[in-house]
């Protein structure tokens, strides 16, 4: 027996390993590097997130959404609207009605979308969220004087009686708002519900037959990933103090899709390998041509989808499972 | 009466481009299952080239028309031929690839003709004008009408012969069966993606007269196909017909007494159609 | 109290008709078996119990209730629980997934967001006996699709059982099978005796003479037999339609 419980305490250590790490490789370096540098790990958090509620709806769920930058866009806009019409810098009100406004959105699309069924759900995801990009377009008063887009936004205010955000305790916050929505996700994929979600994704038919409300499990489904995404929206709102119409397009609903699916579309921590190969990319070509960084994108895309299907994640899992199993029979 | 009829018509001519932007899209999504991303960027590749050669080259418009088509057919052959039919049968995978091309051609338009917009470009015999009750309407307008009817008309005589469309379906689902009923899946499927593909970059010329030619349509004309495809039903002549013109007309006069709210009236009647029957008004039960 | 009573039950497919004017009642704890030609419409009757297909009239009535108009999963809380005629598990997660999967359906804990599925020790419990009694504990981990058919099958109505149903609808459970996978499938439903009222589609005749305590035969949407085994087979009409079937 204690043998025994030893290997599985071992096992478990053995399973966290790589999170501990890469929780490290968050939390230490960032904190010698330049302003620059920690901006560039603050947009990766944001994006990660922002591709982990994804991942949820599609990778797991199977619903292929390309209107999810409408809940993304509709949290940071919120915050955006707090400070312009209303001066609000406090974060813990705008945060909350940031995250409030992309959950409603979500439940409203989520209704009519998913009056579709198949490749229809894809259209009409699409257009909703042009719906969103119009209305930020047209409407004067979702926009700062003069342009298209709300500028001025601010570091928020925490209330933290002497304490001022600044480049390095931005990136923290939201790395502490990042580890959060991690665990939540976490947790939710390997609940009952998690299991269903996937279960529904594989075969629907099956599910209800079961005895699961597929509809009701997918429509949550979708509540939820815009809530999240509507979190990394208020936090993108501060991190770039400027939104803009095309924050709720297709154009950033791609994003995420693109990132799920060079990390490892259905595998957790996919997305995060996603977004920092995406992050890298921007960088690179953004120094050396920055004119034809769409096509760079397009073009990994479609390498990505021909070759390496599974993704970078599954590739860089694969590697470690494997090298498991070297040391485990070393050691055993 | 005859401010009745102008908007009428501009509704309808509007609604035929609409037709034509949609009527590609549709073939390939009823006979493939493909929702082809790319479409919009198809579109604006060939109306770049019309553009080129009715305009930078002096050419006749009807040679633009050809060009336009051909070099976008092209570009749809090379994109299924070389890409697609490596994703056989994975629905999610060929869509997200067309997605990839959104980026790839878009920037390459851009790069190839820079950003600055073009201006609506026509045949020189159809510049002017006609009366039509007293007002003066554009003839570029008329032809629009006149050769969308055309061209719906080909491809409705095309859909009868296309029971090919249908078989090509089953043979989605079992390759070796179509096959065996001495069906050549892999040209079906290239030649159909073929001639969406001209059909975008035709109407794309079509289109030109009264949208011209910018860096943004590839975007901006996917959504409208995609409105109209979800209105009025995937997979049909009649569906991409009925939906346009149905769009067009609500767009026209939505302009014309709510001009506020001009941008969103296609959006009111795709959730409306969604809610009351989600399949689109000719659109088969799913 | 009936446990499945079907009234007047029509399906009509565009000018196709796949049931017609089907009555029949199967008793609690029957073992009922519905035989005839392909097209018949067996499938298309199990569909319209199970709720996967609408009827166009009649009304089916599930342990005194009337089911017509509720959906499939609020059957499988009622107490139905079916087994496909194509194998539909899911393929790709693991053996032991599927089980709990299956187990969650009909319980509350299924809406539960962040306990890990493992935390529910009943239903975990109940899915490790389930998965030991069809002698598929070792390969828990296993995805289903490495799994060979017979013991696919074996897995499927051995969930469905563990469900714990009022009814359970086999649609062509002996498709695939081997004769040993065949008798052992009799096996396990002969020895549910009366708890469970089951309702068998299928082809293999050997099966449903051994198997059944009542038959119906249907043709073309229409009863035109019910009766014990015996009665089957000595009917004129019955045998005329199976003539050329082998037994």
């Amino acid at each position: 027996m204690e043998a025994a419980e030893q290997q599985t305490e071992r096992c478990r250590w053995k399973a966290g390993a790589p999170y501990l790490v890469g929780a490290l490789i968050l939390i230490i370096p960032p904190f010698f590097l330049s302003s620059y540098g920690q901006g560039i790990m603050t947009r990766f958090l944001i994006l990660a997130l922002f591709a982990m509620s994804y991942n949820i709806v599609f990778g797991y769920a199977g619903l292929l959404s390309l209107g999810h930058a409408a809940f993304f866009g509709a949290g940071g806009y919120m915050v955006a609207i707090l400070k312009l019409h209303y001066g609000v810098n406090l974060f813990w009100i705008a945060a909350p009605l940031g995250i409030l406004v992309a959950t409603l959105t979500a439940a409203l699309f989520g209704l009519v979308a998913l009056r579709a069924v198949g490749i229809y759900f894809l259209l009409v995801t699409f257009a909703l969220g042009q719906m969103m990009y119009a209305l930020a377009w047209n409407v004067k008063w979702l926009s700062s004087a003069g342009m298209n887009g709300i500028t001025g936004i601010n570091l928020p205010d925490l209330a933290i009686p002497g304490f001022m955000l600044n480049t390095t305790s931005l990136y923290y916050m939201v790395f502490i708002f990042f580890a959060i929505s991690f665990l939540l996700l976490y947790r939710l994929v390997y609940s009952p519900y998690g299991l269903a979600v996937q279960g529904i994704r594989e075969d629907e038919t099956r599910m209800q037959a079961v005895g699961y409300n597929t509809w009701l499990y997918k429509y949550i489904t979708f509540v939820i990933t815009g809530a999240f995404a509507g979190m990394a929206g208020v936090l993108f709102s501060y991190y770039n103090f400027f939104v803009s119409p095309k924050h709720l397009g297709v154009v950033t609903s791609f994003l995420p899709m693109v990132m799920c699916i060079m990390g490892g579309l259905g595998t957790f921590v996919g997305p995060i390998i996603g977004a920092a190969v995406f992050i890298f990319v921007e960088h690179f070509s953004s120094v050396y041509f920055p004119e034809r960084w769409p096509l760079v994108l397009g073009g990994v895309f479609v390498l990505t989808i021909i070759f390496a299907r599974e993704g970078i994640g599954v590739y860089l899992w694969r590697l470690w499972r494997k090298l498991n199993y070297q040391y485990g029979s070393v050691k055993g | 009466m005859d401010w009745f009829v102008i908007n009428m018509l501009n509704g309808i001519s509007y609604g035929m481009v609409l037709f034509l932007i949609a009527s590609g899209m549709s073939i390939i999504l009823g006979a493939m299952g493909v929702a082809n991303m790319a479409h919009g960027v198809i579109y604006m590749f060939g109306a770049y080239v019309g553009w080129t050669v009715a305009v930078k080259w002096n050419a006749s418009f009807l040679l633009a028309f050809l060009a336009g088509g051909f070099s976008a057919g092209l570009v749809g052959l090379v994109i299924e031929r070389g890409l697609l039919r490596h994703l056989y049968k994975q629905l999610n995978e060929q869509v997200l690839l067309t997605f990839g091309f959104v980026y790839i051609f878009g920037n390459l338009c851009l790069w190839i003709w820079g950003g600055l917009p073009k201006m609506p470009f026509t045949a020189k015999f159809l510049a002017g004008s006609f009366e039509i009750m007293g007002r003066v309407y554009p003839k570029a307008r008329v032809s629009v009408i006149l050769i969308s009817l055309i061209l719906a008309i080909v491809l409705w005589w095309l859909q009868d012969r296309t029971r090919m469309g249908a078989i090509v379906r089953a043979g989605m689902d079992d390759k070796e069966t179509a096959m065996g009923l001495g069906i050549n899946l892999q040209r079906a499927f290239a030649i159909i993606f073929f001639i969406g593909s001209f059909i975008a970059g035709a109407a794309g010329v079509i289109g030109a007269q009264l949208l011209g030619v910018h860096t943004e349509l590839g975007l901006d004309v996917l959504l409208l196909a995609l409105i109209v495809v979800i209105v009025g039903g995937v997979g049909s002549v009649q569906g991409a017909l009925l939906g346009g013109v149905l769009i067009g007309v609500i767009d026209a006069f939505g302009r014309a007494v709510v001009p506020q709210l001009a941008m969103f009236t296609m959006y009111f009647a795709m959730i409306v159609v969604l809610i009351i029957r989600p399949q689109g008004l000719l659109g088969r039960k799913i | 109290m009936e446990a499945l009573k079907v009234e007047g039950l029509c399906k009509n497919f565009g000018g196709v008709s796949a049931v017609s004017n089907v009555s029949l009642s199967i008793t609690v704890g029957e073992r009922l078996a519905i035989i005839g030609p392909n097209g018949a419409g067996k499938t298309t009757l199990f569909n319209l119990v199970n709720g996967q297909l609408s009827a166009t009239a009649g009304r089916i009535y599930f342990f005194g209730e009337d089911v017509t108009d509720l959906p499939t999963y609020r059957r499988a809380h009622l107490g139905q629980a079916r087994a496909f005629q194509i194998i539909s598990l899911l393929q790709r997660m693991t053996v032991l997934n599927n089980a709990l999967v299956t187990l969650h359906g009909t319980r509350p804990s299924r809406f539960e967001m962040f306990r890990h599925v493992r935390e529910f020790r009943n239903v975990f419990d109940l899915a490790a006996e389930t998965l030991k009694a069809l002698d598929l504990w070792e390969r828990r981990d296993e995805p289903v699709e490495h799994l060979g058919y017979g013991e696919q099958r074996r897995l499927e109505i051995g969930l469905g059982l563990a469900m714990k149903p009022k009814l359970l609808l086999l649609d062509e459970p002996s498709a695939g099978l081997t004769k040993e996978e065949g008798a052992d499938i009799i096996n396990i439903i002969k020895k549910l005796g009366q708890e469970i009222t089951v309702l068998v589609v299928d082809h293999d005749m050997g099966m449903v003479f051994e198997l059944a305590e009542r038959i119906i035969v249907l043709h073309y949407g229409q009863i035109i037999a019910d009766g014990t085994p015996e009665e089957i087979q000595a009917d004129q009409r019955v045998r005329e339609i199976y003539m050329g079937i082998e037994e």
